[in-house]
């Protein structure tokens, strides 16, 4: 009985059928997609902005200047676009561009390690043996990788990029290789940067690229079992080649990875550094089409001098190229169906340690989430008035990603099957994040 | 609610059970009667209110295993509010089944039907949990059990219950059915089969409550060959004649020998990872002698690759993740299994010496195995699926959904591993190897039923129970009992995961799932390979040497008219994409340019990468196990769009190309004549000579006078994107 509570098989997803779209480009294939009778959600495109090693919630969206010495911190608070919200004072583009995010100050969890912290927030499930602080484990399959299993390859682009280091849960564990990220570890502020792997190399003039592409196609000889029944993996080798090269020639898919087709005044408003130019490419990737981005920003993990750190590198950056992202979208109106998501993988401790910097603590985070119908403004659940822990409209992890699945579409109480076909449900008893959904 | 209250309404109710025209049921019972509906109408499945926490507040427990708590949930959980005696047909149970009120899962009873008039009578009755004195479920009986049918013939399968006093029911509507083999027979909610129109052994699993039985579905070949047919079929030894014998029944024959060429890339590739050099494919195709396959075989398997290209596939089954148990153990662990490889160490002994492992984490490679497999449930799990072939890993929490197992075979597997101790720092902050954790065995170890507490004696699934002399480990006793000749698992399972690895497909598929609902292809072959395999003193070599003697493995890999359709048989070979290290080394040994690796020599080969998180793209692109999986042995071998990506366009391969140092390079540069040039590349990528039309077509890119480097890095590059390199076929 592998019918779903809701009486839907587990995949009554829409699939765009290759075949049924040979001839399109990628704007019209959107096109297309975009008018087919599509369920909510399913033309949204997801940016998962991934603080690795837990940003401080004190810091940034919750600060409490009214808690003591000891637990307030250095930074001074700063109001935001609504009146009553402070911000802390080293996110001022954030704190004007307000009007167009949520902040979520009450997410909670009890997975106070890095390893085991990750897995949860990046997959909406706990491991289910304990991992160490360090451990890049997957045990269930990411967000990323489950919004590719259900969109799938279009015209030979990956749906799942992943920007900067593998997160280290975002893998697709049983859902196989075809749903693991494409990973671009090379960093787009650089002069040199490439996209790896999705067009000629650069050593290689487009003529002789084309000359070796007929060579190939002459010598690429060994027999194809034609009739399906025989099921021959060289047939599925060639149409995976055919979508490659598609992607290849297309102009539209090689304009999206040509980052510096972008005017100087876009690629500085988002900052010259390694996560601006990251999520100004995940915006050019989302535009033609990939449902899911995940940018890594790693280093977050302030057990010392964490006021030095966030003030002159950590906040700054991330300021300016999240608000420049926000914004960026807002006016080209993409926001409607792009959903930005920003955070790690806990917040932390109150006490500041002795030296200087807080440690981990997974009792109370702060999410940002914008776009795809997500009010601006607002903010989501509270913390005590010292920070210790999320105290109004609680939120879990499983919460989180069951509302990031219901904003891309996806039904997160849908049942997998494992390797060894067991059933397992996407997310465990998800619940809404209803102000999401205003 | 009050018990009182209960007899009360049921004595008020007691006068109108009865209807005209219709018996009343003389006293329903929650076990007998109740949790069939619900098992029947799917309320308790996995997917609804079985799953984790239930569905809107109301647990049921997996396939009604606990009709204890599933009882105690309708009718006292919520405040009782779920059954409602005053008036049963406004409880809320029926009331949501019917979908009279808001119900996600939607109508599931008709108001009125069957099903509904039992429910109402059974709450109206006062909803007991037995009858007093009621017979107890024993087993169930499916009719037909077995049978041969036509292709596309559809029959009916009648379950009946069969309970302790004799009695019996057909409980057919309430039963789940399964077909997991759906080419040869497909089953319907309501039990009706439908056969496919692909001859071979299908199978139907028909699950009642906590009860499982097997309809097995025989699909002849509309017409079998003449005897004639499979009489001139080369026969090299026993693996042939039992094969030629299964394909006499299903009407089909092996593909047509394959060709020298190709039976030496096979070969190579299967038994050593490798491709063979030029120098060697020039010789072997060019020899005369009748003999030389054999004697390419005992090449094989006597080349010092042989042993790490098996050590990598014993690795991905043993060995955890470096990030939960430490690079140190992970390393010791890696090495040890290379050195038995090396040292061909008979599978029994290696068993032996791997599960009965004591000693330090960070001195004794095995030791590793129990660091990832922490507990003896753990431990339960994984070695009856990777020694056994047993998976027993569903019934920790509940009867097997298909299978026989119970949870006490779950526990008394676990029983063999509750004598151990540890001591020391058990997890640790990668990536450093932590503390050393100390394992030994103490006796007097407990493992006790999670549900009904019974202490379990040590029993292994499908033996009997084995004594554990005083002092003993139990760990022994259980290897004693795997390695005695007659055992039913133990060799059957290793072989035929070797078969596996040879064939791309196992006789029992997957590799590691024995079960009575997943037939063998070829039941006799399997017997016949286990025990030769004991006979010969448990040696890998062997069984490999026979799989590569034999002509099955030897068949072409194009079809003829009467195998095109068969994917499961090995009547012709099965193409299957290199896996990720074999594939790597291939492309280096082609362009003569290595890959660096973290943690090892410069210039290792990537069948020495000892653990599946060192970074590489490529191996990364092509697949390895995820080894934080419970187990880790999933390879993907399918061909991926990202994989095309990356041959295609990876600057990788470009550059390896287009040093200066690179093989084709030199070779350019070198004095050879450009037809041979071709022939070696030819050689060296898909170890066979090109044909006359081959030759032209690559010759003409070539100039007459001047650099030929481009022109042989072209052909090189065409020839890697091409099919006919990356499978082996």
């Amino acid at each position: 009985m592998n019918r779903n509570c809701n009486g839907h098989g587990r995949r009554d997803f829409l699939q765009t059928g290759l075949s049924a779209l040979g001839g399109l480009s990628l704007t019209e294939m959107l096109r297309h997609r975009a008018e087919a009778a599509t369920p909510a959600g399913s033309d949204t495109r997801c940016i998962f902005i991934w603080l690795d090693g837990g940003p401080s919630h004190y810091e940034t969206f919750d600060p409490k200047p009214d808690a003591p010495d000891g637990i307030r911190g250095d930074f001074k608070t700063i109001p935001t676009r609504v009146p009553g919200v402070h911000f802390s004072e080293h996110v001022p583009k954030l704190a004007k561009a307000f009007d167009k995010f949520t902040v979520i100050r009450s997410i909670a969890h009890n997975q106070n390690n890095h390893g085991a912290g990750n897995h949860y927030l990046t997959t909406g499930r706990p491991t289910p043996v304990p991992v160490g602080c360090g451990a890049f484990v997957t045990f269930h399959p990411s967000l990323g990788s489950v919004v590719a299993s259900d969109r799938g390859v279009i015209n030979g682009m990956p749906a799942y990029f992943n920007l900067g280091s593998m997160t280290r849960s975002g893998g697709p564990s049983f859902l196989g290789a075809s749903n693991a990220p494409f990973v671009i570890a090379d960093n787009p502020s650089q002069t040199n940067f490439r996209v790896r792997d999705v067009s000629i190399p650069k050593s290689l003039d487009p003529e002789r690229a084309g000359s070796r592409r007929r060579l190939r196609e002459e010598l690429d000889r060994l027999t194809r079992i034609q009739e399906s029944v025989a099921e021959d993996p060289a047939v599925a080798f060639d149409s995976y080649y055919e979508q490659a090269y598609r992607l290849v020639y297309s102009p539209g898919a090689q304009a999206a990875f040509d980052i510096g087709k972008e005017p100087d005044t876009v690629r500085d408003a988002y900052g010259r550094t390694d996560l601006g130019q990251r999520l100004l490419l995940a915006r050019r990737l989302t535009e033609a089409g990939v449902p899911f981005v995940s940018v890594h920003y790693g280093g977050w993990d302030h057990h010392g001098d964490i006021f030095k750190k966030l003030k002159d590198d950590f906040l700054p950056k991330t300021d300016q190229a999240v608000s420049a992202l926000i914004n960026d979208l807002h006016q080209r109106g993409t926001l409607k169906n792009t959903l930005v998501v920003l955070l790690g993988e806990f917040g932390r401790t109150p006490k500041i340690n002795p030296g200087a910097g807080r440690d981990h603590w997974s009792f109370a985070m702060s999410v940002l989430m914008a776009g795809a119908g997500i009010p601006g403004g607002q903010i989501v659940g509270a913390t005590d008035v010292k920070g210790y822990y999320a105290n109004e409209n609680v939120y879990r992890p499983e919460d989180f990603a069951a509302s990031i699945y219901t904003k891309m579409g996806i039904d997160h109480g849908q049942v997998l099957h494992d390797t060894a076909n067991r059933p397992i449900q996407l997310i465990d008893r998800g619940h809404l994040i209803k102000e999401l959904f205003a | 609610m009050n018990p009182f209250f209960w007899r009360l309404v049921a004595f008020l109710a007691l006068p109108v059970i009865g209807r005209a025209g219709e018996p009343a049921p003389a006293s329903l019972s929650f076990r007998n009667d109740i949790l069939p509906i619900l098992s029947g109408n799917g309320c308790n499945a996995g997917s609804c209110h079985a799953k984790q926490g239930g569905q809107n507040g109301f647990q049921l427990t997996i396939f009604g295993f606990d009709p204890a708590a599933d009882y105690l949930e309708i009718t006292r959980n919520a405040r009782g509010r779920r059954i409602f005696p005053a008036a049963p047909e406004q409880s809320l149970l029926l009331l949501k089944a019917t979908k009279r009120i808001d119900h996600e899962g939607g109508e599931r009873i008709k108001p009125g039907s069957h099903d509904y008039r039992i429910l109402v009578d059974w709450i109206r009755q006062g909803a007991p949990l037995e009858a007093p004195g009621e017979p107890s479920l024993q087993s169930i009986a499916v009719k037909p059990a077995r049978g041969s049918y036509r292709k596309g013939q559809r029959q009916p399968i009648e379950v009946t219950a069969l309970f302790s006093d004799g009695s019996k029911r057909v409980v057919t509507e309430y039963c789940e059915f399964q077909a997991p083999l759906k080419t040869f027979v497909d089953v319907s909610e309501e039990g009706m089969m439908q056969v496919g129109k692909t001859p071979g052994d299908g199978v139907v699993i028909v699950r009642y409550l906590d009860q499982v039985a097997v309809s097995r579905v025989a699909v002849p070949p509309d017409r079998t060959l003449p005897k004639s047919a499979y009489a001139s079929l080369p026969v090299h030894n026993e693996i042939d004649r039992l094969s030629w014998k299964r394909f006499a029944e299903l009407g089909i024959l092996p593909s047509k020998p394959c060709g020298d060429a190709e039976f030496l890339r096979r070969a190579s590739l299967d038994a050593t990872g490798r491709l063979p050099s030029p120098g060697r494919a020039r010789a072997f195709l060019a020899d005369p002698a009748k003999d030389k396959r054999q004697r390419l075989v005992d090449e094989l398997l006597a080349d010092a690759n042989w042993a790490d290209h098996w050590a990598t596939k014993w690795r991905d089954i043993t060995v955890g993740n470096t990030q939960r148990i430490g690079v140190k153990p992970v390393y010791l662990l890696d090495h040890w299994i290379r050195r038995k490889f090396q040292e061909n160490t008979p599978y029994d002994r290696f068993t032996r010496e791997l599960l009965t492992a004591q000693g330090s984490s960070h001195r004794d490679g095995p030791v590793a195995l129990f660091r990832d497999q922490r507990d003896p449930e753990m431990l339960s799990a994984y070695v009856s699926r990777i020694f056994l072939g047993v998976r027993l890993d569903c019934a920790k929490c509940h009867h097997h959904p298909s299978e026989k197992w119970s949870q006490d075979d779950y526990y008394q597997m676990a029983a063999f591993f509750n004598s151990l101790k540890s001591k020391g720092q058990n997890f640790i902050s990668a990536p450093i190897s932590g503390e050393p954790e100390e394992l030994w065995f103490e006796p007097g170890g407990k493992t006790s039923h999670p549900v009904t507490g019974a202490l379990m004696k040590a029993k292994p699934p499908g033996g009997s129970e084995l004594p554990i002399p005083e002092g003993t480990d139990p760990r022994a006793v259980l290897v004693d009992w795997m390695v005695r000749p007659d055992n039913p698992y133990f060799a059957r399972a290793v072989v035929n995961r070797i078969w596996g690895e040879f064939f791309g497909r196992g006789i029992v598929h997957p590799v590691d799932d024995f079960r009575e609902s997943n037939p063998s292809v070829n039941d006799e072959l399997l017997t016949w390979l286990a025990q030769d395999f004991v006979t010969h003193g448990f040696d890998l070599k062997h069984v490999m040497r026979r799989i590569l003697n034999s002509a099955l493995y030897q068949a072409g890999s194009l079809p003829n008219e009467t195998n095109v359709a068969d994917n499961t048989n090995f009547s012709r070979s099965l193409r299957r994409r290199l896996p990720a290290e074999v594939m790597l080394d291939a492309v280096c040994d082609v362009t003569g340019v290595r890959d660096s690796f973290d943690g090892l020599p410069l210039d290792s080969r990537a069948v020495r990468t000892w653990n599946n998180l060192l970074p590489s793209v490529f191996l990364t692109t092509f697949g390895r196990p995820d080894s934080s999986a419970d187990c880790p042995c999933e390879r993907m071998l399918s061909p991926t769009m990202t994989q095309a990506l990356h041959l295609l366009n990876s600057e990788a391969l470009v550059s390896k190309l287009a040093q200066s140092d690179s093989l084709p390079a030199k070779l350019a540069e070198g004095p050879m004549p450009t037809p041979v040039l071709v022939e070696e590349l030819y050689l060296r990528v898909f170890s066979r000579l090109p044909n006359p039309e081959e030759r032209t077509i690559a010759e003409k890119i070539f100039p007459a006078s001047g650099d030929r480097r481009k022109a042989a890095e072209d052909l090189t590059w065409a020839l890697l994107n091409s099919a006919e390199f990356v499978f082996n076929h």
